[in-house]
């Protein structure tokens, strides 16, 4: 308390500036509470009374005609679980539809839904996600992630949340801490409305009665992961009911890490088949060049893989889902194979007549590994529910990368004659075929036209460059070769690094076209 | 290898173990969770709290309470008070985040002076305080003391309030000065002021807990006041909750009846059902004839509503005036709620009364669950309408009554001289002003105009008339900050200590309880430096700290209906949760929950409630071909608060907030213009035309569109057109027509002043 008197402005000042710096004045009123806050006699209504017994596990219990949308679950999860900066584990989204008579607005706020079959847990490649075996609660262990993201491709909900700063995910853990000394869930804390609850649920129930919209209407596929979130409302919604971001579409992200892995990791099994082939016609330095050039682009591949991941130096621990994880196996096959490739670029380098057998079935075993690899890679995509991601379209994409590369590596040194190109040209043809006929056959649902109205909207002009540069580069070009019998060489290699380019691009859109399945959103990005 | 022993091997498969599967690390126990003491339940170790300290949210005028976890004296964190009789252990995305927005790049950290080349540049505060005195001087010199005018907010302790009004007209010897309240509640407040001769919101929260019929008219306490629908939720009496909307809002949701209403069809619906009470004689006639004046004049007046005209003006069905005025027959606590739907117009003091008239003929007032219950918007809207020094007196009285001139001469101890004989300009009168030249100064503290006033074009040309324009922010980036010629950097909530008053007159105490950044100063030491360098440093020596002008606004408010003169100090409304006025002196300790009227005797002369009418208008701007839809503005988000000037700073209530700009629009006036969901459309109105997405939703009702006020456009739009008694805007009524992007109609004529708001911070 300043009492200015005859001291003049500054010093005033200076007075002022300490005086609003100083914060011992509110020691006086801080003050301790019972230890019991009112709020616990509230929540306790909300919580079961008996931990799960043998099968049951907890789940969330939204009530929607309680929930009005102020998000306070969003802010308190954010608080009182200490989150960075804008990271939330809860998400308020909107449904709007309804008669013109009697329209709907419905807000429905979502969390982690505590999987019966995790989608997130078989995923992961390093076991960094358990499932506890009394409450159900699907958790994440920090330190053992290594930052791949692959987890959120596999989750429909879109929960593991990526931290770019500490290059790790991290997810809702229903509070487990918090339910196990008997307090209720942030979000349960917090609601104002009393619209969240943690509940008992039935897994034997969950897995009888779960149809494709159990979880909730518009919501992704319950089949999938068996959610045991439970949506209840006495109001009941129609039928015809939309969320709020329905006509919404933005991008995907786009992954360049996984897209520069992708294709060449299947650029390189090509080019080791082509080497192969060149190694069974004794066209030793083609061979050795092939399988060089294998061994690179399969070397890069994995570098940029390893790139991707948020704390890249814990890669070692990738091997430990190889049980349920396609991305598990994906890793261990094509480090087998980069190994394989080494030894036959080794062999073919060192050519003793002797060894020939052993270089060719080294190499042959080489090709095999990786065709391998690249099913796992297909199958990566393929079991997460996006319908641009199907397995038979996936399957296309990535082993015609390989075959393209293979039938134009063959024709460039001369095995197989022009016939190499024609095989290039068709493969070129087929993918284009299949790329422009996906958009018919995915029209199912309404997040497979989602992504046709990406292609068709915001990706256009990249859609439009992928369709040319493959129909000039991969179709046209190599018919040309094939038909023409003095060919310059730059057009051969435009034709080829236009081929690559059309390829990087085409996976460029794989990732940024998938439009994932998710739970409804609002007028919020 | 001799000493290897079981332990050390253990350890080291131990080592091996965790460098494979790692179950526990930095970043697990980042996020562990541990009890805490202060009952806060388990937190995560770097949150842990050594001490908590109350204080009221700074947002809305909920007036919810947080309990601020300190740690070395510093706040580190914060929950809702689980014993505040006002939240009950809730808060809202803002009150959640009320402490991450003062940490922001944004903060205005030194005052900064406009050089003439336009630069701003930052100064000492002797030069910003001088400056200010010196330029304030010489407007007044040249243009008359009548000449600089000042503009507040409802976003300051009543002590700062208080202190802005008195220096202002008293030190300063301004004439005009207004609140950005006459945005939200100055409706409220005349039609109070002029029903029951003050200011005075009857009721209690705990209403929403008691009534069995409860009316929403043009408020939407989902979204606005989420913890006030929370006592909603708890009321037991299974209650009929009626929503009067336009929109289906959240609230209309969660109603049992929604009448979505044509907009500004309410006055007439409200004079409709008061004809079919009166008409079926649904009324309580002992309660009229003891407490009221007017009631014949109102009954003969109705007779103009009969239902098939109500059921036009409204889009009606007549069965649902009937229903509604069943409904209010057959409750037995009836209480009616209204905000901005019914502020925000060009008729809202009469609309705010045609409330209050059914709650008197009907009784419902003074008894639990009742009342005609105005929901303020801003955390201290309620402290500015008593003692803001504005539109009127300090503590509630009128400037133009002379013993009410000598009370607070004689408080104050000041000269009475130096009172002025009339409230002066409301806010759009000394808007016009400036257009006639009679203003050339303006003082904005707290506030957001270039953003938040109606008709935004005109305002940023008027601003270019101004000869000095001084702003007092917390932040830099203000739309009016970048504009003004002198910015003074004001620390925050949380940075300062004060008192609330809430929505149900409850006064509440707001903590320091972080360091302001940079110079940063309190508007109180900010104001006490003014008075210095001013030499009317004399009239306030005794405001040396909020606590000592709290007992300066007790000794203000002697006698009169806000009578707080028996708080015993910042100690007690912490202790108590808060205190409601009226609290007089010599009362023992103050009950949690009180409303007032239980008596029937009323602030009139005569103790009588008047019953107050006018013949309803036609929409300001009658809709045509060209401009066919009404634009109806208000709040997006929960997330957002006015011009987001606080909530922007904030990743979470970002993150919570629509991206962009929508306009909600029916699908079938969508389709009508060939619109898609979310293509990009034009909206243009006589004054202006903003870019926005469409967002189709049937909610919003045919002929309709609505867009939140939050986004910096929108107000380029709107009309400038005022409720004649309370000078309150009319956000909520304007022309205008949306069309596809290509199809835009030629760009309005009028030029948006494109220099001011170009004009940066470098």
């Amino acid at each position: 308390m300043i009492a200015p008197g005859p001291s003049p402005l500054p010093s005033f000042v200076e007075d002022l500036l300490r005086e609003q710096q100083d914060l011992s004045a509110v020691e006086r009123f801080a003050q301790d509470h019972a230890a019991v806050t009112a709020t616990s006699r509230v929540y306790r209504s909300l919580m079961p009374a008996t931990a799960p017994g043998p099968g049951q596990q907890y789940g969330f219990e939204v009530d929607l005609d309680r929930c009005s949308g102020c998000k306070a679950c969003v802010t308190a999860c954010h608080n009182m679980n200490g989150l960075d900066e804008d990271e939330t584990w809860r998400d308020v989204g909107l449904l709007v539809g309804g008669s013109f008579s009697l329209p709907v607005m419905q807000h429905v706020t979502t969390a982690c839904h505590h999987c019966i079959e995790p989608g997130c847990m078989s995923a992961c490649p390093t076991l960094a996600y358990e499932k506890d075996p009394v409450t159900g609660i699907v958790k994440h262990l920090d330190d053992q992630c290594f930052g791949c993201q692959y987890c959120i491709l596999a989750c429909p909900y879109e929960v593991p949340k990526f931290h770019a700063k500490k290059g790790i995910v991290r997810k809702c853990d229903m509070c487990s801490s918090r339910l196990k000394a008997g307090e209720a869930p942030a979000c349960v804390q917090a609601c104002p409305h009393e619209a969240i609850r943690i509940s008992l649920v039935s897994v034997d129930e969950i897995r009888t009665l779960t149809v494709a919209s159990s979880l909730l209407v518009t919501a992704p596929d319950s089949t999938h992961t068996l959610p045991t979130t439970r949506y209840v409302t006495a109001r009941g919604l129609p039928r015809d009911v939309r969320s709020g971001d329905e006509s919404q579409v933005h991008p995907e992200h786009n992954h360049p890490p996984l897209v520069i892995m992708l294709v060449l990791s299947q650029v390189s099994v090509g080019l080791m088949l082509a080497g192969l082939l060149a190694a069974m016609q004794l066209l030793q330095s083609a061979a050795f060049m092939l399988t060089a050039l294998a061994w690179t682009s399969g070397l890069i591949a994995s570098l940029a893989a390893t790139a991707h991941l948020g704390r890249p130096w814990l890669a070692y621990r990738a091997f430990l889902g190889w049980r349920t994880s396609w991305l598990s196996r994906e890793i261990m096959i094509f480090g087998a194979y980069q190994g394989l490739a080494g030894a036959a670029f080794t062999l073919v380098w060192w050519p003793a007549e002797w060894m020939s057998q052993l270089t060719l079935g080294v190499m042959a075993a080489t090709v095999v590994v990786g065709v391998i690899g690249v099913y796992c890679s297909v199958k990566i995509y393929a079991v997460t529910p996006r319908p641009f991601w199907t397995f038979r379209f996936t399957a296309v994409r990535f082993f015609g990368t390989s075959i393209l590369a293979a039938a134009l590596a063959s024709g460039m040194i001369g095995v197989g004659g022009p016939w190499a190109f024609v095989i290039a040209s068709m493969m070129a043809f087929g993918k284009l075929v299949a790329e422009s006929r996906q958009r018919h056959a995915i029209t199912e649902n309404r997040w497979a036209e989602r992504s046709v109205d990406l292609l068709y909207g915001p990706l256009r002009d990249a859609w439009f460059l992928r369709c040319s540069t493959l129909m000039f580069a991969g179709v046209v070009g190599p018919a040309v070769i094939a038909t023409l019998p003095e060919i310059p060489t730059a057009f051969v290699v435009v034709t080829v690094v236009g081929c690559l380019v059309s390829e990087f691009i085409e996976r460029g859109l794989f990732f940024r076209a998938a439009a994932a399945p998710r739970m409804p959103g609002g007028l919020a990005a | 290898m001799s000493d290897v022993t079981p332990t050390s091997l253990s350890t080291l498969w131990e080592t091996a173990r965790d460098w494979l599967h790692q179950r526990d690390g930095h970043l697990t126990r980042e996020l562990l969770l541990e009890p805490s003491r202060f009952g806060l339940g388990q937190l995560p170790n770097r949150l842990q709290p050594d001490a908590v300290a109350k204080s009221v949210c700074g947002f809305c005028s909920t007036g919810c309470n947080l309990q601020i976890h300190l740690k070395d004296g510093v706040a580190i964190g914060l929950s809702p008070s689980a014993d505040y009789p006002v939240n009950l252990g809730m808060a809202c995305p803002k009150g959640w985040e009320a402490l991450a927005v003062l940490d922001s790049p944004d903060r205005a950290t030194t005052p900064l002076l406009r050089l003439p080349s336009g630069e701003m540049r930052p100064v000492d505060w002797t030069t910003a305080v001088q400056t200010f005195v010196e330029r304030v001087r010489r407007v007044q010199a040249e243009h008359g003391p009548e000449s600089f005018a000042f503009l507040g907010t409802g976003q300051m302790p009543t002590e700062e309030l208080a202190f802005l009004g008195t220096l202002a007209k008293f030190g300063l010897g301004m004439v005009h000065g207004d609140a950005n309240t006459r945005q939200c509640m100055a409706t409220a407040a005349v039609a109070y002021k002029q029903a029951f001769g003050f200011d005075a919101p009857p009721f209690t929260y705990a209403d929403f807990e008691q009534s069995d019929v409860l009316i929403f008219i043009g408020a939407n306490p989902c979204i606005a006041h989420p913890i006030l629908w929370e006592r909603v939720m708890l009321n037991k009496n299974k209650p009929e909750i009626i929503v009067i909307d336009p929109r289906r809002t959240e609230t209309a949701m969660q109603a049992t009846t929604h009448l979505a209403i044509q907009p500004k069809g309410d006055l007439s619906l409200l004079y409709g059902v008061a004809g079919v009470l009166i008409e079926r004689g649904w009324i309580n006639p002992e309660f009229i004839t003891d407490h009221t004046s007017g009631f014949q004049g109102f009954a003969d007046f109705t007779r103009d509503y009969p239902l098939d005209r109500v059921a036009q003006d409204t889009g009606l069905a007549p069965q649902q005036i009937i229903d509604l005025a069943v409904s209010i027959y057959r409750g037995k606590a009836v209480s009616m709620w209204w905000t901005m739907g019914v502020n925000q117009s060009y008729q809202g003091v009469r609309t705010a009364q045609a409330i209050i008239n059914l709650c008197l003929m009907t009784g419902n007032i003074g008894r639990p669950g009742t009342g005609p219950n105005s929901i303020t918007g801003q955390c201290n809207a309620m402290g500015s309408r008593l003692f803001g020094n504005t539109s009127s007196l300090l503590g509630g009285r009128d400037f133009t009554v002379p013993e009410y001139r000598e009370e607070v001469a004689t408080i104050l101890g000041c000269d009475v001289d130096r009172i002025p004989q009339t409230a002066g300009w409301a806010y759009p009168e000394i808007l016009e002003g400036v257009r006639s030249g009679k203003i050339k100064g303006l003082w904005i503290v707290a506030t957001n105009p270039a953003h938040s006033w109606i008709d935004q074009a005109d305002f940023l040309e008027l601003r270019e008339k101004l000869d000095f324009l001084v702003v007092q922010d917390m932040y830099a980036t203000t739309e009016t900050a970048v504009v003004a010629d002198l910015l003074l950097p004001a620390a925050g909530w949380g940075e300062k200590d004060g008192t609330f008053i809430n929505s149900e007159r409850r006064i509440g105490v707001i903590r320091k309880v972080s360091r302001a950044p940079g110079q940063a100063l309190a508007d109180f030491a900010i104001f006490r430096l003014i008075a210095e360098a001013a030499g009317c440093g004399d009239l306030f020596r005794e405001w040396t700290s909020p606590e000592a002008v709290f007992r300066i606004l007790q000794r203000l408010s002697q006698g009169r209906p806000c009578d707080i003169t028996g708080i015993a100090g910042y100690e007690q409304l912490d202790r108590h949760g808060g205190v409601q006025w009226p609290h007089p002196g010599g009362r023992d300790v103050p009950v949690v929950e009180r409303r007032l009227f239980a008596d029937g005797r009323f602030f009139t002369p005569d103790e009588r409630a008047r019953f107050l009418f006018d013949p309803v208008r036609p929409l300001p701007e009658a809709l045509d071909d060209a401009f066919p839809l009404i634009l109806m503005t208000g709040r997006g988000s929960v997330a957002q608060w006015h011009t987001e000037t606080r909530t922007a700073q904030s990743a979470v209530l970002r993150k919570l907030s629509p991206q962009g700009l929508s306009i909600e629009m029916h699908p079938l006036d969508a389709t009508r213009e060939n619109i898609t969901p979310q293509s990009q459309v034009v909206v243009t109105s006589r004054r202006g035309q903003v870019t926005a997405t469409a967002f189709l939703t049937e909610t919003v009702g045919r002929g309709r569109v609505f867009l939140p006020m939050h986004d910096s456009t929108v107000n380029q739009l709107t009309n400038a057109v005022f409720d004649p008694h309370s000078r309150q805007p009319s956000y909520k009524d304007c022309a205008v027509s949306v069309k596809p992007i290509d199809r835009a109609p030629a760009s309005i004529s009028r030029p948006v002043v494109a220099s001011v708001s170009e004009k940066v911070l470098t």
